[in-house]
């Protein structure tokens, strides 16, 4: 007799053979007890399989169970993104539009506000540093996200929610002080005779105050002239500012152009081109400046800290002096109290006559004219760095490997990630803005910046490079030689593009925000609860 | 059919209220779908865990089915079983991330070789089945290379058809019937040797 093959015995048992075929077996099975035999004991472990493979020996992970865990219900983002639509909104419409109007009726013409702050051309070339300081600004969103995202008792709609509404907040917080005079014009004056007792905002193409102001001066103006007095401080967006008059408090202010010509009580905060302290003028505390040219011909009590393309000083400083530029002139004039740095590339000329407590401390930054010397740097440069951000990927994976993995899911979304590190960038360029006028970063929270934020930044290239290296060579499997070998691809093909002018800074900022999402998203998934432990 | 496996093989009400549910859902109301996904999530989670290396990629995976399950839904022919399609889509996902990561050797995806055509002794057979517990069969299947286990838990678990076997895994259906005896040796293989005396894959898989 023939017997059917096990092959045959196996399409019987699964109703996969042809009819023919089929009955043809069946008839053979009424006779023989070897393939009888053989069709049940196929059928049994059909059976075992099934069972095997259906019995429950572990519960459903936590994160499974609930229903908001595998997508946001899309209502949480557009009522985020709909608050923070609406602040960007009011920003713009009640500080930021009338104030661009009135930049470019004062001949700043037509510019938006990023382009005339980066890309103006009498600017100086030091904004690489205020990029740095964006990211200082940036780290205190991401704190607080991180913070918030942490606890777990927050879901994540939650703290979105919140982090909006308290980002809003924070834009709204300045504007309804009590006791304020608001006054919107083309054109305001306050006259000689007037007398303000309280606080006074005031946005207009150009202002001028004459008379007296008892409270603090907020102007988003074209051109703000003081020759009154204001006892508090002034904090102002302006095209240009003049100060003939007297201040008791601080002066904050960007703009253009800044003239003082007349005593101020405290200290001076500026941002902006040119910064012209006259012989008339004086500040009584401290100067922190970032501009591109500045004249001190008054006295400064206290200490200069500045980053500042040209600087002439003929004028006093009291305290001491922190420059950093490119060149820096000292008058016979001059007189600086305390120590005194620069940092630049060109060597200072001082002149013989000016009064220096201690010798002018100079850190020179070697400007080098060679193209192939400057290449060679760049190229270890980017080696350097290469070899850094590698060694962080390992460390990563080693001791970290649940971090890593969570973060590198959310990086392959793709997306989310890059909005979000978006969205924090953009936070944190707001709150740099309000920053520096209201509350004045300080060196330490600068310090805290830079311990906080830039690591985040610098490991975001560690997760898109593990991205692209799975691109490259397909998923890594669970050994930690295979991950890090992507890492070490990716992350080599990042630096390779940085290596091109233009377009490695396109691409790296896209890795700084994509990464810095991913990171964000990842220190997400891995605060939400463990998953019930293995029962098997 | 297991009511676990396939909840629509309960009773004609509760297929009607699903097949509700699941208009309610494509229309966007999100509590109809939250309890399609109550119903159906546990299941294909054992899904991904009997399929994946690891448990975390279980998850992974699971939460990203349903997330495509949510986009696609508009897609879903309603003559068709609702279960079927959702394992349809389970597995196309899983096969895919399957095959990205591992490369080809591992998959086996090359020509079927020779296969075995002696009778296997029948009382042997039962008697090597009849010896281990579901446990150690499930510990035996981790080891099988991906395509074995993918064809074992396609048909064993998911009942589906040969032809769905075929399209999941890009063989031909004529082959389906080899890849499937071809897994059963090698499960039989493992479960000969080691079996239940070799520590499980998955605990050093690292579900970390």
């Amino acid at each position: 007799m023939i017997h059917f093959d096990e092959m045959a015995c196996l399409l019987y048992l699964e109703g996969q053979l042809d009819p023919p075929r089929e009955r043809e077996m069946a008839l053979h099975i009424g006779e023989c007890d070897a393939c009888r035999a053989l069709l049940r004991a196929l059928e049994r472990e059909s059976r075992v399989l099934a069972a095997a493979l259906t019995e429950d020996n572990e519960p459903m992970p936590a994160r499974l169970l609930s229903t908001r865990g595998w997508g946001m219900p899309s209502w949480v983002w557009t009522l985020a993104f709909g608050v923070f639509a609406a602040g960007a909104y009011w920003l713009w419409t009640d500080s930021i539009d009338p104030w661009l109007q009135q930049l470019s009726n004062a001949g700043f013409g037509g510019t938006d506000l990023i382009s005339m702050l980066l890309f103006s051309g009498a600017f100086w070339e030091g904004w690489g540093n205020m990029i740095d300081a964006l990211q200082i600004a940036a780290v205190v969103i991401v704190a607080i996200v991180a913070i918030g995202l942490l606890r777990r008792r927050f879901r994540r709609s939650t703290t979105v929610a919140a982090l909006m509404s308290g980002l809003v907040l924070t834009l709204a917080l300045p504007r309804p002080a009590s006791a304020t005079e608001v006054r919107r014009d083309e054109s305001v004056l306050v006259p000689a005779s007037q007398v303000i007792h309280s606080d006074l905002i005031v946005s207009g193409g150009s202002v001028r105050i004459e008379g007296t102001v008892e409270g603090d001066v907020i102007a988003f103006t074209g051109m703000l002239t003081v020759t009154g007095h204001v006892t508090g401080d002034i904090i102002a967006f302006a095209g240009q500012m003049r100060m003939e008059g007297t201040v008791d408090g601080n002066i904050r202010v960007i703009s253009h152009t800044v003239t003082i010509d007349g005593p101020v009580g405290k200290n001076v905060a500026f941002i902006g081109n040119t910064f012209d302290l006259t012989q008339k003028g004086q500040v009584g505390g401290s100067l922190i400046t970032v501009n591109g040219d500045a004249d001190v011909d008054g006295r400064i009590h206290r200490d200069v800290l500045g980053m500042i393309g040209r600087t002439h000083l003929d004028g006093g400083i009291g305290g001491q002096m922190w420059l950093r530029g490119r060149n820096l002139t000292i008058g016979p004039t001059a007189e600086i109290g305390g120590p005194a740095i620069f940092r630049g590339f060109r060597q200072p000329i001082v002149a013989s006559g000016a009064k220096l407590a201690s010798p002018l401390r100079v850190e020179r930054q070697e400007e080098s004219r060679r193209l192939i010397f400057s290449a060679i740097r760049i190229l270890v440069h980017e080696i350097v760095s290469f070899g850094a951000a590698l060694l962080l990927g390992v460390l990563l994976v080693t001791v970290l490997p649940g971090f890593f993995r969570a973060t590198l899911r959310e990086t392959a979304r793709i997306g989310l990630p890059i909005g979000v590190g978006a969205l924090a960038l953009i936070a944190g360029f707001f709150l740099l803005v309000l920053g520096v006028l209201l509350i004045l970063v300080g060196v330490g929270a600068g310090l805290a910046g830079v311990l906080g934020y830039a690591p985040i930044v610098y490991v975001a290239q560690v997760f898109v490079g593990a991205w692209l290296g799975n691109r490259v060579l397909g998923e890594a499997s669970n050994t930690t030689g295979a991950i890090i070998g992507r890492i070490a691809l990716g992350l080599l093909m990042l630096h390779a593009v940085a290596l091109i002018p233009v377009l490695g800074e396109l691409v790296w900022l896209a890795v700084a925000l994509w990464g810095t999402g991913a990171i964000l998203l990842g220190f997400y998934r891995m605060s939400r609860p463990e998953p019930a432990p293995l029962s098997a | 059919m297991d009511a676990r496996r396939h909840p629509e093989g309960m009773n004609p009400a509760d297929q009607a209220s699903e097949k509700e549910q699941i208009v309610r859902a494509r229309a966007g109301d999100a509590e109809a779908w939250g309890e399609l996904y109550r119903q159906y999530a546990p299941a294909i989670f054992r899904f991904c865990r009997r399929v994946m290396p690891t448990r975390e990629d279980s998850e992974d995976a699971t939460m990203d089915i349903f997330i495509k399950v949510r986009q696609k839904l508009s897609q879903y022919d309603s003559s068709r079983s609702f279960s079927a399609w959702l394992y349809t889509v389970a597995a196309n996902h899983c096969w895919d991330l399957l095959r990205r990561r591992k490369g080809r050797q591992d998959l086996e995806t090359g020509e079927i070789e020779n296969m075995p055509l002696e009778h296997p002794d029948p009382g042997q057979l039962e008697q090597l089945i009849e010896r281990h517990t579901s446990q150690e069969v499930r510990r035996a299947l981790d080891k099988l290379p991906a395509r074995a286990r993918m064809a074992l838990v396609l048909r064993y678990y998911a009942d589906m058809s040969y032809d769905d076997v075929a399209a999941t895994l890009g063989v031909r259906r004529a082959f389906v019937g080899v890849v499937l005896l071809r897994a059963r040796h090698q499960l039989r293989e493992v479960l000969g040797e080691r079996g239940a005396s070799s520590p499980p894959r998955r605990a050093a898989g690292g579900a970390t």
